[in-house]
């Protein structure tokens, strides 16, 4: 007990009693009643594959799928992965197109963020038309990628051309040294109006007070972002950043649908190549390893993500 | 209206305790404040009475039925919240019969109680329109009627008044006051203002730490603190507190100061300081018991002035005094500058004195 | 006296400068950002043969809308395969939403508002299932719909979109939960509402706009969602319209219009719905990152 003037009177009181932790867990029966309807559907969907996606990692199966023929090996799948070139290359892709797409997915949307927080006519249109790449599905936008890059008719090629830059059409995505930029490219278009909603909200917790505090203190604009409103935006730009990466980690349409990771493997990445080893070779207990090897990665960084969206929470308190 | 008692209530999170054995009982038609500052508990003790958290130990009764287990809905109690819990989505009308409602009443009688509380808090001219379109003095008006509706047996106040400015507060405080003695309610009522505890309560509650400090009359608290932090919690400005030392010397009792100087004590003060656990003392008197000299006279002790605020009707200043602080007030016409020495005689009738080591008040067997 | 003229002057000049900056830049970046979009509307207005030229027609010379047309004409093959598809994206987006709504108010209450063990263990739980990739889940999820007899049914879109839609739902109505004092539940409860009574007659109301912006974002998930519906759907009266849609293009004969026109129409929906719910949809995403 901590030492309190007055506590003497009450010294002599016995301690109440502790409850265990059974006893908490059937106090709180009714509470489980709200999650359980929740909890069932996702341990059938995300509980049974991923504990049969490990089972399988350890298992040499037929491209048939016929199951009842897997055979055990062990660790087998693990080393054909981890010794393959491919895994390395594929790695090395996937590094450079999470981390190039969510830097200038990031870096665009702050500078929009920024741009769009003063009031000005027009701003909410702006803001409006700013989000559609990030509401109009993948699908559509990798379509319409591919034809802006169109080798023979590109959009792309064709304005660079009539601006003089170019003198004939580039092949963006048929070629191996400008495939996983170009996607990135596509990439960065679909979701830098992500970045841009959550910092614009982040700018709105910036009290004004201290930036006017700021300027009278003399601060340059540059000072007093960097001051004032960049320790405000720590939070949101944490979260912001986690989230990009884990979705560029996970991407797949638009290299999917765009290239097929081709060509000859120029953009491929984890989760496309991994797609293809299970439903284009069959091979389902390699890919099945690939993605327990995806999995453990995940794991790490998903410990981040809810650690910075669940900062703070238990503070707030409830009945 | 009922009593209300609470017997060794506790509330613990962990090793973590909230509320610390608390036991009182508020009278039928008693206001009760409780009061101390944040984190004290008294919030807590307040929820475990509503019933809005689980205790861990300990009874509470609401008239003659033990209500530790039940539900809030059946512990026949009405609360203000501190930011007032208006429902936003429904008019005034409909936050004010929505306890009604719960009841089950009929509708004629839900309207005539309605219509009865809102002529009494004069806000029948709100009963249409949605919280947010309210002042904050309205909002207050409409959670009071809301508690109001039902006589229940007993009403809990979560510092009602902490989200309204100064002046508003000053008129809401005497028409609380006013609505306890119309309605002979039974009202515990929760702040960390000791002004308002003093100032309305029949009853305070001083809590800290968990812990019940201290329940008895405000006069009461304020004349027989029975601790140093009562002292310094209670009293506009604080009762003053200086670490001494107490000494026999020719038969007499004095107190002694690092500084050099000592201070005679009364007969009855002697007996009192030699009770103290050690010879660790202190010394605690409130500013209308102190007078302020410019040159020594027997029994006043030195000091040194640190600041001087005139208030116009009294001028307040504080005074160094073997390394504590000690607030005095004079007369107007009394010139005092900083850093002017001078001289305080404490009035050995009214002057407290607490044991240095257990902080609690001295007294005579 | 001059000195400060020009010093406030300077400073003056230089906000100035970071304003017309920031305009500069919002004004490239609304050039990339609806460039595409333009050049898929003005694709899909061309001919076959106006579309296979270059220097491109940067505006068709004929403008046609012959490509839409032919995808709402139910008499034809491609239009009544294309609003087969349409049908089947709205049939699954809207069972997809309405499930994932009602399982996730209980439970994104129960986060938000009670204490019980385990409450942060499951709530990390549920988050981390959007962590991994749909890739780690489509081998046994596609087994195990085989299993079930699932595969080439809506059923199965159904059942795995809940488990994308579920948790970013828990997470958003989570967010609303938060914001709404608890005092109010705490006053209903003391007024003589049960603990459901609380919920069910002051919470809920207050969270109606967390519902329809989840809503939204629950059927915009299940509208562009493409990875499950192209490995679990193989019958052509099956297929959404992500992967219906691929029937226009094959790698050696693309009807670009026609696709353009496809994916233009696909997205209407999801655009429209957006910019009419715009309010509700973008304070949902950030109510959970951003403290007030």
């Amino acid at each position: 007990m901590s030492t309190v003037p007055g506590q003497a009177i009450f010294r002599d009181v016995p301690e109440p009693r502790r409850i265990g932790l059974s006893q908490k867990v059937w106090n709180s029966r009714f509470d489980y009643l709200y999650v359980a309807p929740a909890l069932i559907v996702m341990l059938i969907v995300i509980g049974y594959p991923i504990y049969y996606t490990i089972e399988l990692s350890f298992f040499n199966t037929p491209a048939s799928l016929a199951l009842s023929a897997k055979q055990f090996n062990g660790l087998d799948n693990y080393v054909t992965i981890l010794t393959s070139p491919v895994f390395w290359k594929v790695t090395w892709q996937t590094v450079l197109w999470t981390v190039l797409s969510t830097f200038f997915a990031f870096m665009i949307g702050l500078g929009a963020a920024l741009a769009l927080h003063r009031e000005f006519a027009g701003r909410g249109v702006l803001r409006a038309l700013l989000l559609i790449p990030w509401v109009v599905s993948a699908v559509a936008a990798s379509y319409v990628w591919k034809w802006l890059y169109h080798s023979d008719f590109g959009a792309i090629s064709a304005m660079l051309t009539q601006v003089g830059w170019i003198d004939k059409p580039i092949n963006f995505i048929d070629n191996t040294n400008t495939s996983l930029y170009a996607l990135i490219v596509v990439n960065v278009w679909k979701e830098f109006s992500f970045a841009m909603i959550m910092l614009m909200a982040g700018l709105q917790t910036v009290p004004d007070t201290l930036l006017r505090a700021a300027q009278v203190d003399g601060a340059s604009p540059w000072q007093r972002f960097w001051h004032v409103t960049f320790p405000h935006l720590q939070g949101v730009s944490m979260v912001t950043l986690l989230l990009l990466a884990v979705q560029n980690f996970n991407s797949f349409i638009i290299p999917w649908i765009m290239t097929g990771g081709g060509p000859a493997g120029s953009s491929d990445i984890w989760i496309t190549h991994i797609y293809q080893l299970a439903f284009g070779r069959q091979r389902w207990g390699v890919a099945s390893a690939y993605a327990v090897i995806l999995f453990i990665v995940m794991m790490v960084l998903g410990y981040f993500y809810v650690r910075a969206l669940t900062k703070g929470d238990d503070a707030r308190a409830a009945g | 209206m009922a009593q209300v008692i609470l017997k060794d209530v506790v509330k613990n999170y962990g090793d973590v305790y909230a509320v610390n054995h608390v036991s009182l009982t508020v009278e039928d038609g008693e206001f009760v404040a409780l009061v101390g500052p944040s984190g004290c508990g008294k919030t807590t003790t307040l929820n475990l009475v509503a019933g809005l958290i689980p205790m861990s130990g300990g009874t509470i009764n609401i008239g003659d039925r033990d209500v530790t287990d039940l539900d809030p809905k059946d512990r026949d109690i009405a609360m203000v919240f501190q930011n007032y819990a208006l429902y936003p989505q429904k008019s005034v009308y409909k936050n004010l019969a929505f306890p009604l409602q719960m009841r089950k009443l009929p509708k004629e009688e839900i309207d005539k109680r309605v219509q009865a509380a809102a002529k009494t808090l004069d806000i029948v001219h709100l009963l249409e329109r949605k919280p947010r379109e309210l002042s904050g003095g309205q909002q207050q008006r409409v959670a009071l009627g809301r508690a109001l509706v039902r006589e229940p047996r007993a009403f809990l106040m979560d510092e009602p008044l902490s989200n309204l400015d100064a002046k508003l507060r000053v008129q809401m405080r005497s028409e609380i006051k006013r609505f306890h003695q119309d309605l002979n309610a039974t009202i515990i009522y929760v702040t960390h203002d000791q002004l308002e505890a003093v100032t309305m309560s029949d009853k305070m509650a001083v809590m800290n730490g968990g812990f019940l400090q201290q329940y008895d009359s405000p006069a009461n608290v304020f004349a027989n603190p029975v601790n140093m932090f009562v002292a310094s919690f209670v009293g506009s400005p604080a009762m003053s507190l200086v670490p001494l030392t107490a000494a026999s010397k020719d038969g007499k009792v004095v107190l002694q100061s690092p500084e050099g100087w000592e201070m005679p004590l009364s007969d009855a003060n002697g007996r009192k300081a030699l009770s103290a656990k050690s010879s660790k003392v202190v010394l605690g008197g409130r500013h209308s018991t102190i007078t302020v000299h410019k040159s020594q006279v027997p029994g006043a002790v030195p000091g040194k002035v640190y600041t001087v605020e005139p208030t116009g009707d009294v001028t307040f200043a504080q005074v160094f005094v073997s390394g504590a602080v000690v607030n005095v007030s004079v007369a107007p016409t009394f010139q005092l500058r900083p850093d002017e020495p001078v001289f305080l005689e404490f009035d050995q009738d009214r002057m407290h004195l607490f044991d240095g080591e257990t902080e609690m008040a001295l007294k005579l067997a | 006296m001059t000195m400060e003229l020009s010093a406030g002057a300077a400073k003056r000049r230089g906000a100035g400068g970071w304003r017309w900056s920031g305009r500069i830049f919002l004004l490239l970046l609304l050039g990339f950002t609806v460039m595409p979009m333009i050049w898929m509307f003005i694709t899909s207005l061309k001919t076959g043969f106006a579309a296979m030229q270059y220097p491109p027609q940067w505006w068709p010379a004929e403008p046609t809308l012959e490509n839409y047309w032919r995808l709402i004409d139910p008499s034809g093959n491609v239009g009544r395969d294309f609003i087969q598809y349409f049908w089947n994206s709205i049939w699954v987006s809207t069972l997809t939403t309405i499930l994932a709504v009602v399982v996730a108010v209980p439970a994104a209450y129960a986060f938000s508002r009670f204490r019980f063990p385990g409450r942060n263990f499951l709530f990390f739980a549920v988050l981390l299932r959007n962590m991994f990739p749909a890739v780690v889940f489509l081998v046994p999820l596609f087994i195990l719909m085989k299993a079930l007899g699932l595969v080439n049914t809506h059923g199965s879109l159904i059942l795995t979109y809940l488990t994308f839609g579920l948790p970013l739902a828990i997470w958003l109505l989570k967010g609303f939960y938060d914001n709404i004092p608890v005092q109010l539940e705490q006053a209903a409860r003391i007024d003589g509402a049960t603990r459901f009574q609380a919920f069910f007659l002051i919470v809920m109301p207050l969270s109606t706009p967390g519902i329809i912006a989840t809503s939204i974002y629950s059927f915009i998930g299940a509208w562009n969602e493409y990875i499950y519906a192209y490995t679990f759907l193989t019958r052509h009266d099956q297929m959404t319209l992500p992967v219906g849609i691929q029937r226009f293009f094959s790698e050696n004969a693309t009807d670009w219009p026609g696709l353009m026109a496809a994916t233009f129409m696909m997205s209407i929906p999801v655009v429209v719905l957006f910019l009419v719910l715009q309010r509700y949809f973008v304070r949902a995403l950030t109510e959970g990152a951003v403290k007030h």
